[in-house]
């Protein structure tokens, strides 16, 4: 028993290591899961290594990930990016703040077509930041909108994290992507209701934009992003109504994509080079980090760590609750230093026994993993998507993004708790659709 | 470090030859994609369309996503876009990451080393081990040799970056992982 815990112990210590040293997070688990495995079982070293990373790159569910990837670096070479957006400033064009509120809206319609929180606050920056500054929206509201915006993209699906978190935990992934549709849409709300907020708190912030536009026009402008709703409803549509498979809809979605990209004209030699070539960078991003947790994965379950802890926990007499409730806590505490998928392959292989042992339902669970994820990538001194932001608005101080995100990062924390306190938001879908 | 930096246009070069396989990677990779992206569409038009079933698509699906992984991996480690913690930087600075920047770069080239040496020995198992697809018996092993190499193109960009960074050991570092 002191042998699995002393060695989980120290490996969970070199990998702590070996990350701070910048070796990437894939590899970090990789060297640590093989080594772990050369120790305790010297001969299951080469056919450990060799299997998982074959078995993680030929798995059928995972055909998701280079799919939908693909589908939204499409969209964007479409322009579908622009139309969302433009769409949703028609529709909130009339009220104070509407830039940044339409930001949010745009990057949740951007989300569901994309998996990335990256990509989304990457691409809804580009287009709406030089908006706002145009109209001279505070710096803070402008970027803390766009990098929380951003965040969504992990959360509505198709869900780059929601396929990672169902891979590891072999929850079904279309049941996960329904369990994020609720939550996604409450957490957008949330969002336009912070951006409300802050402008009716501070009216300086927000300039009222006076621009008015002839209805022939709003209509052509929302008309332009009704491809965007036609492959959203083919797509999620299509795999709540069970015609299609989450991988099936993942096809036909970038399908329809780049069906909208040739129609458009938009696609050439150097876009169509520049969309495959972002999107095996972002695929191979994902998948060194499941190869490495696949193998780490291996070497945990050889410690038995898993089973001590369980036992533990029980001897303790924690409920389900409260364990999840601390696993939570952590991991809001370990996303503002260390990468979310990393800190999801990492941690999710231990506690995922000790959870389902005491009866938490792991698809609530991987909705409330995936916010907090999604609050690790707006909370310093790491946070992603303000990185991606500032690459777009380099002007802007760091500390000035953060102080815009403290809103919003609260508003994450009341949907963690809503979801808590009513798990039907993230299992109703999910339940009707599968039972 | 004097011998490093007086050969700094040969590591250079060096490092410019690794590039060459992972540029192959991305043509390899994007024709892999391809065909993921038509194998999956073509399963859902037989089925809806002409009541069929494709009983080769999800083998064929599975080994081009081994064939766009290898490549995404390879890709991936040209661009920089492997995920890594960069907090050390931002404490530190160069003085420090010039040091364990070289440490992380062997430590790498060290695990890609040994894993393509297990997916080489494991892959060469073959038909003998019963490694083929479910369906229509796609053997395993040039998918795992696949594998193997884009894991020894990664690698062998890591040892010309570990030179490179000794080359400029009182300078910028021209591979410093991005912010």
């Amino acid at each position: 028993m002191i042998d699995s815990i002393g060695i989980t112990l120290v490996a969970f210590g070199v990998l702590l290591v070996l990350l701070f040293i910048r070796m990437p997070a894939g590899l970090a688990m990789l060297i640590v899961g093989a080594a772990g495995v050369i120790l305790i079982r010297p001969t299951a070293a080469v056919p450990v290594v060799a299997g998982e990373i074959f078995a993680v790159a030929s798995r059928y569910p995972l055909t998701i990930l280079p799919l939908f990837i693909l589908m939204g670096n499409l969209a964007v070479v479409s322009g579908m990016s622009q139309d969302i957006y433009q769409a949703a400033h028609t529709w909130f064009g009339r009220f104070r703040g509407s830039l940044a509120a339409a930001s949010i809206v745009a990057c949740a319609g951007f989300s569901a077509l994309s998996g990335s929180s990256l990509a989304a606050a990457m691409t809804m920056g580009r287009v709406s930041l030089p908006e706002m500054k145009r109209y001279k929206y505070d710096d803070s509201l402008a970027t803390g909108a766009i990098a929380a915006g951003g965040t969504l993209g992990i959360l509505i699906p198709p869900s780059a994290g929601l396929v990672i978190y169902g891979i590891i935990t072999e929850e079904s992934i279309g049941r996960l992507f329904m369990a994020g549709v609720i939550p996604g849409i409450l957490l957008t709300f949330l969002f336009v209701f912070i951006v409300w907020l802050v402008v009716r708190l501070s009216p300086h912030k927000a300039p009222r934009v006076k621009t008015s536009i002839p209805w022939r026009e709003n209509l052509r402008i929302t008309a332009r992003a009704f491809w965007v709703l036609c492959i959203v409803i083919v797509t999620i549509g299509g795999i709540y109504a069970g015609i299609f498979s989450a991988v099936e809809a993942a096809g036909v979605g970038a399908l329809l994509t780049l069906i909208v990209a040739l129609g458009r004209r938009r696609l050439n030699r150097k876009t169509l080079t520049e969309t495959v070539h972002a999107t095996l960078k972002a695929s191979g991003t994902a998948f060194l980090v499941l190869l490495g947790a696949f193998v780490f994965k291996v070497f945990l379950g050889f410690t038995g760590i898993a089973f001590v802890a369980s036992e533990w926990v029980a001897e303790q007499g924690f409920s389900g609750a409260q364990i999840a409730a601390i696993v939570l806590l952590m991991f809001v505490v370990l996303g503002t230093f260390l990468d979310g998928f990393a800190m999801l392959v990492l941690t999710v292989p231990l506690v995922q026994p000790i959870l389902e042992s005491l009866g938490v339902d792991m698809i609530w669970f991987g909705i409330m993993i995936v916010i907090t994820l999604e609050m690790g990538l707006i909370s310093p001194p790491v946070g992603l998507n303000i990185f991606v932001v500032k690459g777009v608005a380099p002007e802007v101080p760091v500390h000035k993004m953060f102080r815009g995100i403290i809103p919003f990062w609260l508003a994450m924390g009341l949907a963690l708790i809503l979801i808590a306190l009513m798990p039907s938001l993230a299992t109703l879908l999910p339940n009707a659709m599968y039972g | 470090m004097r011998i490093f930096e007086n050969h700094i246009s040969r590591i250079m070069r060096a490092e410019k030859y690794c590039r060459v396989p992972i540029a192959g990677f991305g043509v390899v990779g994007g024709i892999a994609l391809t065909v993921l992206l038509g194998v999956t569409v073509a399963e859902v038009f037989w089925r809806y369309v002409l009541n069929d079933s494709l009983i080769w698509a999800e083998d064929l699906s599975t080994m081009s996503l081994t064939v766009v992984v290898s490549a995404a991996i390879a890709y991936g480690a040209g661009e920089g876009a492997h995920v890594c913690m960069n907090l050390i930087a931002r404490i530190w600075g160069r003085p420090i990451t010039k040091v364990t920047d070289v440490i992380a770069r062997l430590l790498g080239v060290g695990v890609t080393a040994m894993a393509a040496f297990a997916l080489f020995v494991h892959g060469s198992c073959g038909l003998s081990c019963g490694a083929v697809t479910s369906s229509v018996s796609i053997p395993h092993p040039p998918f795992y040799f696949v594998l193997g190499v884009s894991l020894v193109v990664y690698g062998l960009l890591l040892v010309s970056q570990a030179a490179l960074g000794l080359a400029s050991w009182n300078s910028e570092d021209p591979n410093e992982p991005p912010e």
